[in-house]
């Protein structure tokens, strides 16, 4: 029977393409927990074939917040993590979960808003544009995912005197729960405010085009500065966890030429993370 | 000689109800075997049974001597038509080459097919590759059939094979039936309802009725109603004649049995000491072709006996539908149903 | 409306300009989804053939949970397979999570229900006579197991493609079990939700659009398979 015998060959094609699959596991592959901005900006897209190239590890990412990363990196689901929530990675290295924290670069937050800026903060202090957006009851539009931008926005919160956790009730204050970009594009269709790192901001200004509904309003505050960093996973928490890859990635991302390649990253002409990695 | 079939303390139940219940029954092996009764006497469910389709409830069924079931080393030597043949969904070839095929027979193939089904009637090349919704009823059952003959069953059972079909169909199909036994001596068990066949092919009759298996020289039945009159059921005619038995030893039972060799017949009336005597005509003659004997019935209403005589016998009586006879017999049945 | 329109053209330049990021979407989708169909029809038919054609105590039990399994959100099945095939879970050490097959198995789970389901309707929907019938002509126990399942091939064709429908379509499997990596486990459906967050809704109009071609595609041929035989 010629069909039974396609179909056997078939079946076996399968399981030949179902074993590698499976056998990617083996290959030389980093997985990496990082935040929804590192992806969004094409960051990561610029940096991993570099990096294969370099060394021939495979990067792998799972773009999510600061704060999933941070739970996947402790469920020893990832290798290891670029994040940006300063506090929480030093809790997460002193809980024995993380090693070696090492800083690779930054850029800034920056309040964003509708051009005809409602509430009048522009040009103002972060924590005074806070304050008058509170009074005001203009609309913010929050992340609410525990991100680190969520985290840094908690922060600011706090220093304008105003309890984050007291907002959740406030009618002009809308939580999305999903990525920056995504959450810029609720902002946008709600006419709101919102704090944004500025290479996502970059990012939505180049998707539409150089007409976007949002503006820079606040920005250039030292208060608001975004550091990102990798940490590897602890192998003594995670012995599956491949550190060595790891090791790789970190000595690789904060070496003179790869910093020197995350200045040299744009996006419509724009420079969007700022190297700072110590020198060991 | 080893019996084709072998029937011990059977009990085949469809839930709660019992569907047939045999306590011994011999089938004898080769020739034709004709299986009688009303519709709900239970012949589907032993024909089933004996094509070891299903497992009966309890009890046990040998076939030549062996203990038999569904998937034993003997299951495929028997094959069974049902009363409305089911096709499967392909064409009449794969339909007819599907018994070979799964026993691993591909030799040939075509040509089989081919030759069963020109002696159901039906043209090769006409019908070989016909799917299985474009035939008529008739039709399908001729190449439901030809996918039993296919297999040159030993024992081939048939359930109904004529009862639903055109008058040609049914004449190719009886023709086809003849051909299986006289050529590979086929023991054939059949179910039906026509006569004119019964008595032109059959060996020997079974009757069933409510789930048993009668005698075959008790077929003569009495249904009810009864009424009670004295120590007596009574069963009353509507020209005013009489006929009297002892109760059932059962409450459920209401069939009377009266073994034909209880029967005296006389040509007048005649008293008779404790015995039921009634006026009958005689209404039906049949010939047993392949034994010679004759087949008399005799009616009075709704209750007919059907008597056997040979030749001799039957001109020494000179018998004619017509005739009015006397019939006596004891006031105890036989059997009860 | 302008963006829609755009979104629309940008599908098929996209398409036509064989993108690279939209094909790898497109294949890891085709390829995730024929492992979970294969394996969910080869453990799926025969389980449905006997939920169908045999009859046992507790079966109409059985049959109210498989129904109930039909409606099985996939972001639950999703966190279930997760919390197994994570490192702490108890698969975590075959290294699952974030794979194809991770998120094959997820889409299996999803499917299975269907697949048993279906098939069991179209088993026991055959004609009583079948089953006399094949015994009749000598079929042993496999033998009428397969020609149960052939006889019943539409009624399960027609589960294999709504249980495709199913695979085709979920987002929350994909996702959390997947990950949604790029070049690795990003599925046509959750790029669709990725650029849409990102506002990127050509892209996402594009993959859309290939979506609904596959789903064509697969309903049409098999009408014509119908038809044919």
């Amino acid at each position: 029977m010629n069909t039974k015998k396609v179909l056997l060959l078939c079946f076996w094609a399968l399981l030949a393409l179902f074993l590698a699959d499976l056998g990617l596991a083996e290959k030389k592959v980093l997985r990496m927990a990082t935040t929804t901005s590192t992806d969004n900006t094409g960051l990561l897209d610029y940096l991993a074939p570099i990096f294969k190239k370099d060394t021939g590890i495979e990067l792998q990412w799972i773009a999510v917040g600061t704060g999933k990363a941070l739970k996947l990196g402790q469920n020893c689901d990832v290798d290891i993590l670029m994040v940006h929530a300063p506090s929480a990675e030093k809790a997460f290295i002193k809980a024995g979960y993380g090693i070696n924290r090492r800083e690779i670069m930054y850029n800034d937050f920056i309040i964003v808003g509708p051009p005809d800026d409602p509430a009048g903060i522009k040009g103002m202090s972060a924590t005074e544009a806070l304050r008058k957006i509170a009074n005001q009851k203009a609309i913010f539009v929050s992340r609410g995912d525990h991100s680190g931008t969520h985290k840094k926005e908690e922060t600011l919160w706090k220093t304008a005197g105003i309890d984050p956790n007291k907002l959740d009730k406030e009618p002009w204050y809308i939580q999305t729960g999903q990525g920056m970009l995504a959450t810029l594009n609720v902002a946008s269709e709600k006419r709101g405010y919102t704090l944004t790192d500025r290479g996502t901001f970059i990012k939505y200004e180049a998707t539409l085009k150089g007409k976007p509904i949002l503006v820079i309003l606040v920005e250039g505050d030292k208060i608001i500065r975004n550091q990102y960093s990798v940490i590897e996973i602890n192998p003594e928490h995670c012995p599956n966890v491949k550190n060595d890859l790891a090791r790789t990635f970190s000595d690789w991302i904060t070496s003179p030429k790869i910093q020197q390649a995350i200045a040299n990253f744009r996006l419509m002409g724009k420079q969007l993370f700022i190297p700072n990695a110590k020198t060991k | 000689m080893i019996p084709l079939y072998e029937i011990k303390n059977l009990i085949h139940k469809y839930g709660e109800k019992v569907a047939l219940k045999i306590d011994n029954l011999t089938i004898s092996d080769r020739g034709v075997t004709a299986l009688l009764g009303p519709n709900g006497a239970g012949k589907s469910t032993l024909l089933r049974l004996l094509a070891l389709v299903e497992k009966p409830t309890q009890g046990q069924i040998y076939l030549r001597g062996e203990p038999v079931g569904p998937f034993c080393k003997a299951f495929r030597k028997v094959t069974l038509l049902p009363q409305q043949p089911y096709l499967l969904k392909r064409s009449v070839f794969e339909n007819i080459a599907y018994g070979l095929k799964i026993r691993g027979k591909k030799k040939n193939l075509r040509q089989k097919v081919c030759e069963v089904l020109s002696w159901v009637g039906l043209d090769p090349d006409q019908f070989l590759h016909r799917p299985w919704y474009a035939l008529s009823g008739g039709e399908a059952q001729r190449v439901a059939l030809a996918s039993r003959l296919v297999l040159q069953p030993e024992v081939l059972l048939l359930d109904e094979p004529t009862a639903s079909v055109d008058a040609k169909s049914a004449q190719l199909i009886k023709e086809a039936v003849t051909k299986a036994v006289s050529l590979w001596g086929t023991s054939l068990i059949i179910a039906t309802h026509d006569w004119a066949w019964i008595n032109e092919i059959a060996d020997r009759t079974l009757y069933l009725i409510k789930g048993h298996v009668l005698p075959s020289e008790m077929s003569n039945l009495i249904f009810g109603p009864w009424t009670v009159n004295g120590r007596f059921w009574e069963k009353r005619f509507r020209d005013g004649q009489r006929l009297l038995l002892e109760p059932p030893p059962s409450k459920d039972m209401d069939i009377a049995l009266i073994s034909s060799s209880s029967v005296e017949i006389f040509g007048n009336p005649k008293p008779v000491h404790d015995q039921n005597l009634l006026s009958f005509w005689v209404t039906r003659l049949n010939l047993k072709t392949k034994s010679g004997q004759i087949l008399v019935t005799f009616s009075l209403e709704d209750v007919s006996f059907t008597l056997e005589f040979s030749k001799e016998k039957f001109s020494s009586y000179g018998f004619v539908p017509g005739k009015k006879v006397w019939l006596s017999f004891p006031k105890k049945a036989s059997a009860w149903l | 409306m302008g963006y829609i329109t755009e979104g629309i053209i940008k599908a098929f330049e996209l398409l036509i300009s064989r993108d690279a990021e939209t094909y790898s979407a497109i294949l890891t989708t085709l390829k995730v989804s024929t492992y979970a169909m294969t394996a969910s029809l080869a453990l799926g038919i025969p389980l449905g053939f006997f939920l169908g054609f045999l009859d046992f105590r507790g079966k109409k039990l059985l049959r109210t949970i498989v129904n109930t399994l039909l409606a099985f959100p996939t972001v639950l099945i999703g966190l279930l397979v997760y919390a197994l095939l994570s490192q702490r879970g108890p698969l975590g050490q075959y290294g699952l999570l974030f794979t194809l097959p991770g998120v094959a198995i997820g889409q299996t789970i999803l499917a299975l229900p269907i697949v048993i389901a279906l098939t069991a309707t179209a088993v026991e929907s055959l004609d009583r006579q079948l089953r006399i019938t094949l015994l009749a002509l000598g079929a042993n126990r496999y033998q009428l197991l397969c020609t149960c399942i052939w006889e019943a091939r539409y009624g399960i064709l027609t589960a294999a493609v709504t249980a495709y429908g199913r695979v085709l379509t979920e987002v929350g499997i994909s996702l959390m079990v997947g990950g949604n990596i790029k070049w690795h486990t990003r599925t046509i459906t959750t790029a669709i939700a990725l650029e849409t967050s990102k506002g990127e809704f050509a892209m996402g109009i594009a993959l859309g659009l290939v979506l609904l071609l596959i789903a064509f595609v697969v309903n049409f041929s098999l009408m014509y398979l119908r038809q044919r035989s």
